[in-house]
């Protein structure tokens, strides 16, 4: 293992395994490295030494961070001045099992959304800028510390979901957004599926907002009867209680609000930690969400983002059905938990059409012609 | 600015060409000069060229067969939607196909309940909230040339508008395209799940300004409109109060839907042109727009008056949807407005940071005497998209120049500050050759390897957005010494 504290090592160590021809898995906390192909016995290039914020801009929206800055860290930061990041990273070091520190960088690259993407997009969507090696051994940025930028080609989408296929990561600056003064979740309970999402989706095609929407079934969620429709909104005192007034409208008056704020765990996968088998995460369009779960037909799963993604735990003589079935409603099934025999036979997703996986072959090279980084891993 | 050079081979083979297109579409071919000339330029109008032909294709089978053809024939490939891009994405080359997209316009599939619509390239913006308002929807991103632009067009620069701090750009409101690649291949990327399966080249396609690739459908998210949007104007004597104040607003936490700034010469622009009841004498002009539910723009609105106030500044909210719409006409009339001070004017449009704004008008002001031309700022207070109008008179001999000159200095400024060269309208011709100024030799080379990926021959819109030809067989380590340019023996223009 080797660890590097700056870009200048960065840039040796990428051009001296340039020379040797010696790919390398990139590794900061360590806990996301489970997810995708596994990488084998493969040598390691210790980046967590690239921490800590460079500049906080509060009042451009934006702020600079090395990649491997923990997300504690920086949400704490930006807390400080009633901000937060412009999208809602996931942690799944419990998931996984890990006890590492998960970092900035390392949610960004596994396009690591929690519930909140529903309301603030992705990684891709606020990430406004880089710095990187390439697999040349070149320092380049891409994109820019500004908020609207078409100047060029867009990198900084590429770089979010590449699992670090591309470049070595040096520096990031992402958007960051006012953070609401309070949030409030309501509870929807003993509904049925169909119920629960068709709720949902009321909520997600209102005016209101919402910062989460999830459907938990029963064995996801005691207490709650045949499953429960949970609805978090945010805002200002007053604007929030009228907007949960709004909702208990919509609702029919038939849900009610309760204390802890059940979304980090669902967003973070932690509800599936303690349970055994594969663990996939099933994007789809929201409103095939009761019919997807219906097919699947488990016992522990649950529908967050008003449906667009269902989590669940299953076995993994289940693996080729669930695929099946995500292709059958054109989603794509993400293996986010197994074992490594498993993710090296299955992949992180479906293969993609010939052409298309052949031009996302050809955008890798045109970073990393020689495949020095996390090589197979995406 | 020079165009790239002709290759008067494929000029001499022009006869063969079009009769290889007329047989891929047999109604959709322009050849004649006449119907030519309506193709030759988009909005950046100062520059045109005939093209070698136009052709319009009305399905995705015909658009993988032309670009079959123009690979196997090598011939170049400028793609085009409602021709309305302001750098010249669009600008046709003599030794080149024109594949204009205007006939593929339907609306596919009008998808509520997932908050999405499946388009062809052709339909225009508004047509897309037009198509779904009576659901209580729309389409977020709203370039000022909505009317006409077409949604392929806004795909390919990644279009704004005035919503995007707080909506985002085109890029933000899509979930899938289906695009036909260089060698005719069609491949569909994303799609109403949003998820795309592997590298996020969705976001790459988005603002690629038709280097790679030619976009045959796309999925847009839609949004519920909001029940409430109420209008502030704010003026003050000072542009330094005007920029403190939208500092302040920013940090308060609110996120307008739009906050407009302009400064007092294109006030009194667009007062002197529409009257649409701009204060007299004030240096520099806010338009605020909070939109939401009732609770949460009452909220903006008592909060960004009290900080309009503690700035320094008047506040004035429109009292009905009539005042609302007049004071918003008159900011979208700014570019008409200038035009009546001159003959002719050109809109540039960089980014700078918001703190940069008092510096950057001054320096710019600066300039203006420097090179004797009239000019006013309109900006995207909230995003920090600037647009300074220059005026001036092509007639007049060395004007349009030194407006060029005078233009590609405040982009080279915004750039010092630590903003960009452009926000929202494309790099395209009009500020290729500046791109030198924004990025290292090896930062442009690993874009162009990444053009090269798509389109290995490059021959999809040459000459636009990079300064020198991309080579694609030179791909790998280029060695630079000092200050030298890749690719020396090939033509820079």
């Amino acid at each position: 293992m080797s660890k590097v504290v700056n870009p200048e090592q960065v840039t040796d160590f990428v051009r001296a395994a340039r020379e040797a021809k010696s790919p390398f898995e990139i590794v900061a906390g360590g806990t996301r490295r489970s997810v995708g192909k596994p990488m084998n016995d493969l040598p390691q290039l210790d980046v967590s030494g690239l921490s800590g914020i460079i500049k906080y801009e509060p009042e451009e929206l934006i702020v600079t961070a090395q990649p491997s800055t923990s997300l504690a860290e920086i949400t704490a930061v930006l807390a400080q001045k009633n901000q937060r990041l412009g999208f809602d990273p996931a942690d799944w070091s419990r998931l996984l099992g890990s006890n590492g520190v998960a970092t900035l960088a390392g949610a960004a690259s596994c396009d690591a959304s929690g519930s909140g993407r529903l309301r603030h997009g992705s990684a891709r969507d606020s990430l406004l800028a880089f710095q990187a090696v390439n697999g040349l051994g070149e320092h380049f940025r891409g994109g820019a510390k500004v908020v609207k930028n078409v100047t060029g080609f867009d990198l900084p989408k590429l770089v979010c979901g590449a699992h670090g296929t591309l470049c070595v990561l040096t520096e990031m600056t992402f958007r960051v957004f006012p953070k609401p003064q309070f949030a409030a979740t309501l509870c929807l309970s003993d509904v049925t599926p169909e119920i629960g999402f068709a709720a949902l989706r009321k909520i997600a095609l209102s005016a209101l907002e919402p910062a989460g929407l999830a459907y938990l079934p029963a064995a996801m969620m005691p207490n709650a009867g045949q499953g429960a429709a949970l609805i978090k909104l945010e805002g200002a005192a007053k604007p929030l209680e009228e907007k949960l007034a709004m909702a208990h409208g919509l609702l029919g008056n038939t849900a009610s609000r309760i204390d802890e704020d059940p979304f980090a765990s669902i967003g973070n996968g932690e509800k599936f930690a303690d349970l055994p088998g594969h663990v996939w995460r099933v994007m789809i369009a929201p409103s095939d969400a009761p019919r997807v779960a219906k097919e699947l037909n488990l016992q522990h799963w649950l529908g967050d983002w008003a449906g667009g993604v269902i989590w669940l735990a299953a076995s993994p003589s289940d693996a080729s059905r669930i695929r099946a079935i995500a292709a059958s409603f054109k989603g794509q099934a993400m293996l986010l938990r197994a074992g490594s025999d498993a993710r090296a036979a299955l992949g992180l997703y479906a293969p993609q059409a010939p052409a298309l996986a052949a031009l996302g072959r050809a955008v890798k090279a045109a970073f990393d012609p020689l495949s020095l980084f996390n090589p197979g891993r995406l | 600015m020079l165009l790239p050079p002709t290759d008067s081979k494929i000029v001499a083979r022009r006869a063969e060409i079009v009769s290889a297109l007329q047989a891929i579409v047999p109604d959709g071919v322009v050849a004649d000069k006449s119907g030519l000339a309506t193709f030759d330029s988009d909005a950046l109008s100062a520059y045109h060229q005939t093209p070698l032909v136009c052709v319009l294709p009305s399905n995705r089978e015909q658009v993988s067969e032309i670009l079959k053809y123009a690979q196997a024939e090598g011939v170049p490939i400028v793609p085009r939607g409602a021709g309305t891009s302001l750098s010249g994405g669009a600008l046709p080359r003599q030794d080149g196909i024109l594949i204009g997209m205007g006939r593929m316009k339907r609306i596919l599939d009008i998808d509520c309940e997932n908050g999405c619509v499946v388009v062809e390239p052709g339909v225009t913006n508004l047509n897309i909230t037009k198509a779904v308002e009576a659901n209580g929807f729309y389409y977020a991103p709203d370039p000022s040339s909505q009317v006409a632009c077409t949604i392929g067009g806004n795909v390919a620069e990644n279009s704004g508008g005035l919503h995007c701090l707080k909506y985002g750009l085109t890029t933000n409101n899509l979930l899938g395209v289906t695009l036909v690649l260089p060698g005719g291949e069609i491949v569909t990327i994303g799609g109403k799940s949003g998820a795309q399966g592997g590298l996020d080249l969705l976001g790459l396609v988005t603002g690629s300004e038709g280097l790679l690739g030619i976009v045959v459908e796309v999925v847009v998210k839609i949004l519920r409109k909001a029940p409430v949007t109420r209008t502030l104007m704010a003026s003050f004597d000072t542009v330094s109060e005007a920029g403190a104040c939208v500092a302040a607003i920013i940090a308060d936490g609110v996120v307008p839907a739009a906050m407009e700034f302009m400064d007092g010469r294109a006030a009194e622009a667009i007062e002197s042109y529409n009257q649409p009841g701009y204060p007299k004498g004030a240096e520099a002009i806010l338009i605020i727009d909070a939109d939401g539910v009732e609770a949460d723009v009452s909220h903006a609105i008592s909060r960004v008056i009290t900080i309009v106030a503690e700035c320094g500044g008047k506040t004035v909210e429109a009292t009905d949807e009539k005042q609302r719409t007049r004071i918003w006409s008159g900011r979208k009339a700014a570019f008409a407005a200038m035009g009546k001070l001159a003959p002719d004017m050109i809109c540039m449009d960089g980014t700078i940071p918001r703190h940069a704004l008092p510096y950057v008008l001054d320096e710019i002001a600066k300039l203006s005497e420097h090179y004797g031309l009239g000019f006013c700022n309109v900006f995207h207070a909230g995003d920090g998209n600037l647009h300074p109008l220059i005026i001036f008179d092509i007639m007049k001999p060395g004007e349009f120049e030194r407006a060029e000159e005078f233009g590609a200095d405040i982009l080279r400024l915004c750039v010092k500050v630590g903003g960009v060269l452009s926000g929202e309208h494309g790099v395209g011709v009009e500020k290729r050759d500046l791109m030198v100024d924004m990025f290292t030799t090896a930062e442009l080379e690993q874009q162009g390897r990444v053009k090269c990926a798509f389109d290995t021959k490059g021959l999809f819109n040459p000459g636009k957005v990079f300064p020198t030809l991309s080579a694609c067989v030179e791909q790998g380590h280029i060695h630079v010494h000092g200050a030298q340019l890749p690719h020396p023996h090939l033509p820079r223009y």
